[in-house]
C-alpha cells in the first residue's frame, strides 16, 4: 500500500509543480519588471516619481531580489526559455 | 474684489506665477495683504529657494508660518533644507529595512537621489501638498513660486504622478493575482532573507507595495483636485510689459490650460506712465504699448490690472497694501 501512497503522492506533487510552473514565470517576470520601473532611473529611462519609489522601495525586497537574479541569469537566457518549453 | 480671489469652498489657494525679477514676490506679497485687510486669514508661502518675501515684507521668515500682521502670516520654505532632510529620513528608514540587501549600495543611490533630475520638484510638489492637507487652518493661501519653468513642471505634476500611480496598480494587481493562483495550488508561499522567513502578500490590503501605491495615489488626487478646482485655486501671472514675459506667459497659459489648472488674472507689472512726453523712451513706450495690446487681444477671458512703476520700490507694509488694492480690484 505505502508505495502506492508514495508514488499517487509524487505523481500530485509533480502535477501541482508542473501546473503552476507557467503562472510562477509569469509572475517572476512581473516582479522583475516592476522592481525594473522603479529602478529605472539608474539606466537613464524616466522613472516613477521620486518620492513614489523612495516610499515604496522598503516593500520590495522579494522584487529586488528576483531582479537581481533575473540580471545574473540573463547571461542564458535562451537556454532558461528552451527549458520553458521543453527544447533540448 | 474679484470673485477668484475669495475663498468659495473651503479656503482658496492662490499661485502666483511669471519670469524671474517681473514682481511675483512683490504681487504676492501685496495681494496677501490686501486680502488680509479685508478679512481673510492669509497664509503666503514662498517656495522660490532664492527667497526676497522677507525683504519685501520687510520681516525675518523662516518654514514656520509667522503673524506679521493681523490675519497675515508668512513663511519661507527651505527646499534644500527640506530635501535633505527628506533623505536623510528615508536613507535611514532604508538602512535598516535592507541590511540584507547590502549589493544595491544604498549611500551611491542616495548620492545620485540628491541630485537627480526631478527632486526639486517632488520635493516643491510635497511642500505644497502638506501645506494644501491643512489648508483649512486659513482661508487663503498664497504661493509666491520659483521661476514659471519650474512651477509649470509642478503643477503638472499631479496629473502625471496619476498616471504613473494607476500603471504600477494595475501591474501590482497582476503580481497579486498570479500570487493568489499559486498559492491556491501550492499553499501558502514563503521568501527566505537571511534565514528570515517572510510570508509573501497575495492580498491587496497585506501587501505594502499596494497599500503605499493606493496611499500615495489618494495623496496626490487630492492636490490634483485642488489645483484644478476653479472654486478653489486660481493661478496669477504677473510680466512686464515686454516680449520675453509675454512669450513666457503664453506659454504658461497654454501649458495650464492643458493642465485644466485655473488661470485668471495677468498683473502687468511696472508700466512706465508718463506724463509728458519723453523724447529718449518714446520707442520703449511705444513697445510697451504694443504688448499690452497684444494680451488684451491673446488672453480673452482673463482679467489684466496694469500696476506703474513706482518712482521707489514698493516695499513694507503701506505700499504693499496700496498696491494689494489695485490687484485685488477695491476701489
Amino acid at each position: 500500500m505505502e508505495p502506492i501512497k508514495n508514488f499517487l503522492k509524487g505523481f500530485f506533487e509533480y502535477f501541482k509543480q508542473s501546473s503552476t510552473e507557467y503562472i510562477e514565470f509569469e509572475l517572476r517576470e512581473l516582479e522583475n519588471v516592476f522592481a525594473l520601473i522603479l529602478m529605472a532611473s539608474f539606466i537613464g529611462i524616466p522613472s516613477p516619481p521620486t518620492t513614489l519609489v523612495l516610499r515604496l522601495m522598503p516593500h520590495m525586497v522579494k522584487e529586488i531580489k528576483v531582479m537581481q537574479q533575473r540580471a545574473i541569469d540573463l547571461d542564458d537566457v535562451f537556454a532558461e526559455v528552451a527549458g520553458m518549453f521543453d527544447i533540448d | 474684489m474679484r470673485k477668484y480671489l475669495l475663498p468659495q469652498d473651503g479656503f482658496r489657494v492662490i499661485f502666483v506665477i511669471g519670469k524671474g525679477g517681473v514682481g511675483k514676490t512683490t504681487t504676492s506679497a501685496s495681494l496677501a495683504v490686501a486680502l488680509a485687510e479685508a478679512g481673510h486669514k492669509t497664509l503666503i508661502v514662498s517656495l522660490d529657494p532664492a527667497h526676497n518675501l522677507g525683504d519685501v515684507l520687510m520681516e525675518k521668515l523662516s518654514d514656520k508660518p509667522r503673524e506679521i500682521m493681523e490675519n497675515l502670516y508668512a513663511s519661507e520654505l527651505d527646499m534644500e533644507g527640506m530635501i535633505r532632510e527628506y533623505l536623510e529620513h528615508l536613507e535611514k528608514n532604508l538602512k535598516n529595512m535592507y541590511r540584507y540587501l547590502t549589493v544595491i549600495n544604498l549611500e551611491k543611490y542616495f548620492e545620485v537621489l540628491r541630485y537627480s533630475p526631478g527632486i526639486e520638484e517632488y520635493a516643491t510638489l510635497e511642500a505644497i501638498r502638506e501645506i494644501l492637507s491643512e489648508g483649512d487652518n486659513w482661508n487663503v493661501i498664497v504661493f509666491d513660486t520659483p521661476p514659471t519653468g519650474l512651477t509649470l513642471r509642478v503643477l503638472a505634476l499631479p496629473r502625471i504622478s496619476l498616471i504613473w500611480a494607476d500603471k504600477l496598480i494595475e501591474i501590482r494587481k497582476k503580481i497579486l493575482e498570479r500570487r493568489r493562483a499559486i498559492a491556491k495550488i501550492q499553499g501558502e508561499q514563503k521568501f527566505v532573507v537571511d534565514g528570515e522567513e517572510i510570508k509573501l502578500p497575495t492580498e491587496e490590503e497585506e501587501d505594502g507595495v499596494m497599500r503605499e501605491l493606493k496611499a500615495y495615489r489618494s495623496e496626490v488626487e487630492f492636490v490634483y483636485k485642488t489645483i484644478t478646482d476653479p472654486k478653489k485655486t486660481s493661478v496669477i501671472a504677473v510680466m512686464n510689459p515686454e516680449l520675453l514675459p509675454l512669450y513666457e506667459t503664453k506659454r504658461a497659459y497654454e501649458s495650464l490650460k492643458k493642465f485644466k489648472v485655473p488661470f485668471n488674472l495677468i498683473v502687468m507689472n511696472k508700466v512706465i506712465q508718463l506724463e509728458r512726453e519723453v523724447p529718449e523712451i518714446k520707442v520703449k513706450i511705444e513697445a510697451q504699448k504694443r504688448v499690452m495690446e497684444e494680451v488684451k487681444r491673446e488672453f480673452r477671458g482673463v482679467d489684466i490690472v496694469e500696476i506703474p512703476m513706482f518712482q521707489e520700490e514698493p516695499r513694507g507694509i503701506e505700499w504693499l497694501r496700496k498696491v494689494g488694492g489695485m490687484i485685488v480690484g477695491n476701489p
